[in-house]
């Protein structure tokens, strides 16, 4: 299968007060279409930047992302943004829902920064997820799993090339992992969607067809 | 939808601020409808048939008293050549409505110069001498007026003979005797005079020949630029107020959306990370801005009409009219002001970084 997103020799250092802190350094990683990975570590070995580099929400310090098989590499906001939009999802550990609005304008609002059509497709990915009933409620009325899964219905309606998932579980009971880790699962079996999941639980890792150890910034196996 | 439910949201912030932009709309509105007053004021004295004022040298600020010997300045105006009448007039102030009127004491037979349409009297006469008194509309309306009245003032008894259409030089008219004689004047006096030339061609030699007479002599033009000149520093005063007030809109605008943007960093992080571009945000921002300025204009509206009904019923003979290009224009400042006030946290949010937003607690 072809590869669908790369970093190559991505280094990242972190400044403050002119101390350079290294998050990665010359991580070379391959995806490919359709691959479900889970990337594993400990706390502060650098996940969380690598799925940021990914998404292009941030810039490596030295090396390259090629996403899609264009390097990000000089490119602008606009362009970044153009990318992250057309193939890009993100799932966030504490959710990142926005709470003044209802779960069904969570989902419609990644359409509409996109300029698709809304229609019912909020509604429907709603439905595959099983929130159709609670669609109108607000975000701080949902219970943390559900509100997972209204997350990942935003990180999905928009059909991604890639879903970006950093501890999608982090915050949840075992009831509420299994359902979020089944959910994602089937979106990747049903549909081939390509998932990179962040995670520091080993149950959750095996969920994965392919599994990434990372230390001290550094890609160690996999 | 988004900026519409964060405005909800956060309902105690957002009123404070629709509520600066009102108070800064209705401000505007009520200090330029308030001006509407020296117009009416100058509309009203210089709508007489005449073309002249005459006062003594000094000019007095207030038309009020006998500055000149009447029946004597008469003789010598009518000395002059093109001067086809010399009409005097005493200012003197009457309590009635509440509040001091200033009075127009003047002779019968040059009611008709006062009456500059047919149908100036709309109901009784013109004076005819003695304890009479006009009144205008305004003042029959406000103090509940009515013909025939008997109303006590200086001492005397006045009767209400005519109500005159309001739009009349005075609220109030006497006869010049009477008037001078309730002052104890030794001989009539009058506070200036209104001249009518003998034609337009006249006035200007007239005015001249008048100043010879060490007389302040100007046409009523004059006289109405002179209270428009009074107007114009009135309008600096008011701009002066106005841009304050503006100021202060600006500064709460700038403040609100300002903590806006601060309290919504990780959202804004949230949305970057969904899709949104710099562009997407700025306009994000914006909206919210524009929807607190929009609110606050219409709400600017309501407090200056209310604030207006308020006024004009604790001085109901005030005039406070607002054109509607003055609406037009409050709502132009109060959106350029939001604008302006939104325009720089509106560009921080546009270039927070999604990653730093994220992380944000």
């Amino acid at each position: 299968m072809a590869t669908i997103i790369e970093t190559r020799g991505v280094t990242k250092v972190y400044r403050t007060d002119g101390v350079g802190t290294p998050a990665l350094r010359g991580v070379d990683l391959s995806v490919r279409q359709g691959e479900f990975l889970s990337v594993m570590g400990p706390s502060g070995c650098g996940k969380s930047t690598l799925l940021y580099l990914l998404g292009l929400l941030d810039r490596p310090t030295e090396g390259s992302v090629v996403l899609a098989g264009t390097d990000t590499k000089g490119l602008g906001d606009g362009e970044r943004t153009r990318l992250r939009r057309a193939h890009i999802g993100f799932v966030f550990q504490r959710f990142n829902l926005l709470p003044t609005i209802s779960a069904e304008a969570n989902v419609a609002m990644a359409l509409k920064l996109r300029g698709l059509p809304v229609g019912s497709v909020p509604r429907d990915t709603l439905a595959a997820v099983g929130l159709d009933a609670k669609r109108y409620r607000r975000p701080n009325s949902l219970s943390v799993g559900e509100q997972q899964r209204v997350a990942i219905a935003r990180a999905l309606v928009t059909r991604p090339t890639v879903l970006l998932a950093d501890e999608p579980t982090g915050n949840l009971d075992s009831e509420a992992s299994d359902r979020v880790l089944e959910l994602v699962a089937r979106f990747h079996r049903e549909l081939g969607q390509t998932i990179v999941l962040i995670t520091h639980n080993e149950q959750v890792a095996a969920r994965a067809g392919r599994l990434v150890r990372m230390r001290d910034g550094r890609i160690v196996a996999g | 939808m988004l900026p519409l439910a964060n405005i909800l949201s956060r309902k105690v912030r957002s009123t404070i601020s629709v509520l600066a932009v009102g108070v800064g709309v209705a401000l505007f509105l009520v200090l330029v409808g308030l001006t509407s007053m020296l117009h009416e004021i100058a509309d009203r004295a210089t709508n007489v048939d005449a073309d002249i004022m005459v006062m003594p040298a000094a000019g007095p600020a207030i038309l009020l008293g006998g500055g000149l010997p009447a029946d004597k300045t008469e003789a010598r105006l009518r000395a002059i050549s093109g001067i086809r009448e010399a009409i005097p007039v005493l200012c003197w102030t009457l309590n009635m409505a509440g509040r001091d009127q200033n009075v127009f004491a003047v002779r019968p037979e040059d009611w008709r110069f006062f009456a500059t349409k047919p149908d100036a009297i709309i109901e009784g006469r013109p004076l005819a001498g003695g304890y009479e008194m006009i009144i205008d509309t305004r003042l029959q309306r406000v103090g509940g007026y009515t013909l025939g009245q008997k109303i006590e003032r200086l001492n005397h008894t006045f009767t209400i003979v005519g109500i005159a259409r309001e739009g009349v030089a005075g609220r109030v008219f006497v006869p010049l005797n009477t008037l001078n004689e309730c002052l104890q004047q030794d001989a009539r006096r009058a506070t200036f005079f209104y001249v009518k030339a003998d034609g337009p061609e006249a006035v200007k030699s007239v005015c001249d020949a008048i100043s010879a007479m060490k007389l302040s002599a100007f046409t009523l033009d004059e006289y109405y630029a002179r209270l428009s000149n009074l107007l114009g520093d009135m309008h600096l005063v008011i701009g002066g107020v106005v841009t304050v007030a503006g100021f202060v809109c600006f500064l709460v605008i700038l403040l609100t959306v300002y903590t806006m943007v601060i309290e919504r960093t990780r959202e804004i992080g949230i949305l970057k990370g969904i899709g949104a571009s710099r562009s997407q945000i700025f306009g994000l921002v914006l909206a919210e801005a524009g929807l607190i300025a929009a609110a606050g204009i219409v709400v600017g509206f309501l407090l200056t009409w209310i604030s207006r009904a308020v006024i004009l019923d604790l001085q109901p003979l005030w005039t406070i009219e607002i054109p509607p290009v003055r609406f037009a224009y409050a709502a132009a400042l109060a959106a350029m002001g939001t604008f302006l006030g939104a325009l720089h946290p509106a560009l921080r949010a546009a270039r927070q970084d999604p990653v730093e937003s994220l992380r944000y607690e």
